[in-house]
């Protein structure tokens, strides 16, 4: 049913940078320590519940928060103080991406709902995922930019 | 303050969002992180539109909605969605509910504008506090008619103005000029063909760019069916073929509220001094009482108390300078203003005619009128 989960994570991310931050994504290769490199980084992320569960991580570095957060709300870097800001601009884009995602399963007869947004921030930590889950990374750039996606699913049958 | 807006979100980012996209208007912003605090804030503020997110923590938007759709008093406040959710089967139940309109995350600012715009009358700051323009301020006119006669004969009639014509043959070329520049009025010929001249009205009129835009329509004079037409849609006036262009620069001038004071009151010699023209006529009386008060009041304040009124130009007393000269005698001896009449021989001879005027005292000239005044106090004791 969700062969084309790629294809659909893709949409999503382009279209919710695009329109909110007018930022061109191009498809990038992973490369090792991407996202584990040392440097503080923030994860907004975004679960949905249903036939197919999962969740969505969008890892930037935190400089690179900032940037997106101040471009969302129209302000200068140094108007953006604290942690406050930049974690509810990066949970409302990884929403508008598992929104998108959502909308897409309920078209195809795969209802879900979403979690509320959360945030994690660190400077050398992976997501783990339990075994049976499915887990995929997608690594954009933007102006020599990273942003890394990373999508955990799997098939819920009791729904 | 204009229209209150009220944006129902659990994202800050959200709603800073939304605060953002309207600040270029005259609006007041409100904000609400659930259903809960939205429902306190409608019952408090009543606002014109709601833009409200469907997911949220506490009470999310659909609940909120039929809370709000149960009380008679708010059941009728335009609600726009705003949400990451388009599936189909939303969108279905969402509208079910009662919303106007209907928008997806991610949005563009500009779309949010032109949906709300659509509902509600939006007017750009400036444009709320702008102060009005002159009769004699630079204006630029948008002509859309596909004969090249009236275009010349508007133009040429706008000579002695400052106003500038741009004359388009078609409704698609006016669209993309409203794009780069905006006019102060648009006259729009309804006989261009296929009914171009009602559907550019009504594009420009969907366009919260166009919308406040008066939009004068051409017709010739016996073609009332569509004239009729023009006025249920909300044509701004009808300007008849063959143009009358004094009837048009009256007509621009209300549609656009120009201020035509200066060309009849003016200060000098420490005096205010209303001078009506030889063409004094309905129109111009209109302009003038319009301004009277207003006039006479601003240079009390200013601490001029002596009033000129020249009438040496008029060339017949009729009913409408009678009744003209009456309200301004009145508004002098109301604010303690003394006040010269100089009129012309007709003038001063027909007023001798009339009982409300046989007491009239003229003089013949602006230097009589001074000499007279001069012995009057500057100010008002």
């Amino acid at each position: 049913m969700f062969q084309d989960i790629d294809d659909l994570v893709h949409l999503a991310v382009t279209e919710v940078f695009g329109t909110m931050l007018n930022m061109t994504l191009s498809r990038g290769a992973m490369a090792d320590g991407d996202h584990r490199n040392g440097k503080p980084h923030v994860a907004g992320s975004v679960g949905f519940i249903g036939k197919l569960a999962g969740v969505v991580y969008i890892h930037v570095p935190e400089p690179f928060a900032r940037q997106i957060t101040a471009q969302l709300l129209g302000l200068t870097e140094a108007e953006i103080q604290g942690h406050e800001m930049v974690n509810d601009a990066m949970g409302e884009m990884a929403n508008m991406v598992v929104g998108h995602l959502k909308s897409r399963f309920s078209d195809r007869g795969s209802p879900c709902v979403l979690t509320i947004p959360s945030v994690v921030r660190g400077c050398n930590f992976c997501i783990e995922a339990v075994s049976s889950t499915e887990g995929r990374l997608y690594a954009y750039d933007c102006d020599q930019r990273r942003i890394i996606v990373e999508l955990l699913f799997k098939t819920n049958s009791s729904h | 303050m204009g229209p209150k807006i009220l944006t129902v979100d659990d994202s800050k980012t959200i709603r800073m969002i939304v605060a953002r996209a309207f600040k270029p208007f005259a609006c007041e912003i409100l904000e609400a992180a659930d259903g809960v605090e939205g429902l306190s804030i409608i019952k408090r503020e009543k606002p014109d539109i709601i833009i409200l997110d469907f997911t949220m923590p506490v009470m999310d938007g659909a609940e909120m909605l039929t809370k709000l759709k149960s009380e008679p008093e708010f059941r009728n406040i335009p609600v726009v969605m705003l949400t990451a959710e388009s599936g189909r089967e939303n969108v279905l139940r969402i509208a079910k509910l009662g919303v106007r309109d209907y928008l997806i995350k991610p949005f563009k600012e500009e779309i949010i504008i032109e949906r709300v715009g659509r509902i509600i009358d939006l007017k750009a700051k400036n444009e709320a506090v702008h102060k009005a323009k002159r009769y004699d301020d630079p204006l630029h006119i948008l002509v859309v008619d596909d004969k090249p006669v009236i275009l010349e004969q508007v133009e040429a009639g706008f000579a002695d103005t400052r106003w500038s014509v741009q004359g388009l043959a078609q409704a698609g070329q006016a669209v993309d000029h409203c794009s780069q520049r905006l006019p102060d009025v648009i006259l729009v010929s309804l006989s261009l063909p296929e009914s171009a001249g009602f559907m550019l009205f009504q594009m420009f009129r969907a366009s919260i760019k166009t919308k406040s835009i008066p939009i004068l329509a051409l017709s010739v004079k016996t073609a009332t069916d569509e004239q009729m037409r023009a006025q249920q849609l909300g044509f701004t006036g009808i300007v008849t073929k063959p143009i009358d262009i004094e009837d048009l620069k009256t007509k621009i001038t209300r549609a656009l509220n120009l201020d035509t004071s200066y060309k009849y009151f003016q200060r000098q010699d420490n005096m205010l001094v209303l001078r009506l023209p030889a063409n004094f006529g309905p129109s111009v009386a209109n302009d003038v009482s319009a301004n009277l008060r207003s006039k006479v009041c601003e240079a009390v304040d200013a601490g001029l108390s002596r009033l000129v009124v020249d009438l040496s130009q008029v060339k017949a007393a009729d009913v409408t300078l009678i009744k003209l000269g009456l309200s301004t005698i009145q508004l002098c001896q109301e604010l303690d203003v003394h006040f010269v009449l100089i009129g012309s021989e007709a003038v001063c001879r027909e007023c001798k005619n009339y009982e409300e005027t046989k007491d009239w005292q003229f003089v013949g000239s602006f230097d009589e009128a001074l000499e007279n005044l001069n012995g009057k106090p500057l100010a008002p004791a």
